[in-house]
């Protein structure tokens, strides 16, 4: 498989200590690759890296054979990345389907099919289309935050802990949901702090320690390997 | 008989007034929720406003409602031209130096408007201005139509913010910039686009303050402070609660003159905001902002 998002030896922070100290992975088409590692390893921030959210100071970022590193999240977005933070990822004042509205901000024309797929996707949205969304539940939010990134139609989608805070029955809900969405040719590129079950779900995963690379593998093999389990997986 | 004179003296001129401030308040409401800072230049647009429709008034003549949208078009304009000169540079900087840099744009604009229209007092039209007697009721023509195109600004303004594309982007800036960036809504225009709609808000309550009162530099400044309460009194970021509380403040102001003299008139706006922020800090409508 050839990868479509590329990222080479990236080094940056938000200020001027860099917390990403030369970090690389592939995204491929169609799959589906999870970060995770212990608190502070720079997971989310690979992702803010991705996104144009941090100041790059080496290394690149390639998407689909463009260099995109250091470009705007407007242009990023535009280019077919779309990113779902952990936090702040509705606009709660909005109904569901204003935000969904905006998710498709840059696309003209009818959105009607996009707004079908989506419904389809996250069926538990369609009664709650014109509901403010600060009043849905944790995984309903959730679920819009996704079918926000999605109505760009992007080709890699990135999820900064999709699963934090929701109960397991809602966990295995996304998991379930990406994996559709990922069978639709989107590449998702997860970071997730239940290790455990995200390398369970995903076809390859990275584990990162202090900024750099320290594994990486199919999901299986990660889960599989003892020195990775000791260290990272609570045995 | 009562009642028609309480209405004539203090209700009719309390409704006029609170327009004008509502309108002012609304501006001062979106740039809070958007921008997230006070404008403090918010009366001297408004002064500015109205000397630039007297201005076109005099050079076109007809009738000064004729130049409104022209006058707004060029303070909307104004608003932009300031922004990026004054404030762009301060965008992530603390909000604090934003605000401070707002009254300094202010000074600025009531020199202005000193230097080339001077410090005397004028007006549009003068002579008298013969209210209409309705039901016993009194209302001057400058009244209705200003109480008319008020009504008609909030309704386009809210079908704006709530059926429009730019509109709802706004709304999704105010709610949250960053979730705004990265779904790929353009900061930068929707902080143009409101800077626009806000100079054309603060030009027509210039305008209107003017047509109803006098005109003179001070004008804009000294409504500031009720303007300001107006919005407080709403509930900041609240469009609704800013017309609410625009009515409030006029009301409140006007009846105030049945038990103190003209002079402290101010001052009961001010006691008004002191007492909100004492007793409901977000205001009627929860804030949606603080």
């Amino acid at each position: 498989m050839t990868a479509i998002l590329t990222i080479k030896d990236i080094r940056g922070g938000y200020t001027e200590a860099d917390i990403l100290n030369g970090i690389s992975m592939e995204v491929s088409r169609g799959e589906i690759v999870a970060i995770v590692g212990p608190n502070g390893a720079g997971k989310s921030t690979v992702m803010k890296a991705v996104f144009g959210l941090l100041k790059i100071r080496g290394g690149s970022i390639d998407f689909l054979g463009t260099d995109i590193t250091g470009w705007s999240p407007n242009h990023i977005v535009q280019a077919g990345i779309c990113y779902v933070p952990q936090v702040e990822n509705i606009f709660t004042e909005m109904t569901v389907q204003e935000n969904l509205e905006m998710g498709a901000f840059l696309r003209r024309g009818d959105l009607s099919a996009a707004y079908d797929r989506i419904y389809g996707l996250f069926p538990d949205l369609v009664s709650k289309r014109q509901v403010v969304s600060g009043s849905l539940s944790g995984g309903q939010r959730q679920m819009l935050a996704m079918g926000r990134a999605l109505m760009l139609d992007p080709k890699v989608l990135l999820l900064d802990e999709p699963t934090a805070g929701l109960s397991p029955k809602y966990m295995e809900q996304i998991f379930q949901i990406s994996r559709n969405i990922r069978d639709t040719g989107v590449a998702i590129l997860l970071v997730e702090q239940h290790a455990k079950q995200a390398l369970a779900f995903s076809d390859r995963g990275y584990i990162l320690v202090a900024g750099t690379n320290r594994h990486h593998g199919t999901g299986q093999d990660l889960l599989t390997d003892h020195s990775v389990a000791e260290m990272f997986l609570g045995g | 008989m009562m009642f028609l004179d309480l209405a004539n003296f203090y209700l009719i001129p309390g409704i006029v007034m609170g327009s004008i401030y509502a309108i002012g308040a609304i501006g001062i409401t979106l740039v809070f929720s958007i921008m997230r800072h006070t404008n403090l230049a918010h009366g001297d647009m408004a002064t500015f406003g109205a000397f630039s429709a007297l201005a076109l008034f005099s050079a076109i003549g007809i009738s000064p409602y004729l130049v409104l949208p022209l006058a707004t078009v060029i303070v909307g304009f104004l608003s932009i031209v300031i922004d990026w000169i004054f404030y762009e540079h301060l965008r992530n900087k603390p909000k604090i130096l934003t605000t401070i840099s707002s009254l300094g744009v202010g000074l600025m604009l009531r020199s202005v408007v000193q230097i080339i229209w001077g410090v005397n007092t004028t007006a549009y039209v003068t002579g008298i201005n013969k209210p209409y007697k309705i039901l016993g009721l009194k209302v001057k023509s400058t009244e209705i139509i200003t109480l008319g195109v008020s009504a008609a600004l909030v309704i386009i303004l809210i079908l704006f913010l709530n059926r429009n594309r730019w509109g709802k982007a706004m709304r999704a800036m105010s709610n949250s910039p960053d979730l705004a960036l990265i779904s790929g809504i353009d900061n930068r225009k929707v902080v143009a686009l409101t800077w626009f709609v806000v100079g054309v808000l603060c030009c027509c309550a210039g305008f209107f303050l003017g047509i109803n009162t006098e005109l003179k530099s001070m004008m804009g400044w000294n409504i500031l402070l009720p303007t300001i309460a107006a919005a407080i009194l709403g509930g900041i970021g609240r469009i609704e609660g800013a017309l609410v509380g625009g009515l409030i403040i006029g009301l409140i102001e006007e009846m105030s003159l049945m038990v103190i003299p003209a002079e402290y008139k101010a001052a009961s706006s001010f006691v008004v905001l002191l007492l909100v922020l004492l007793l409901r800090p977000t205001g009627f409508f929860r804030s949606k902002i603080i």
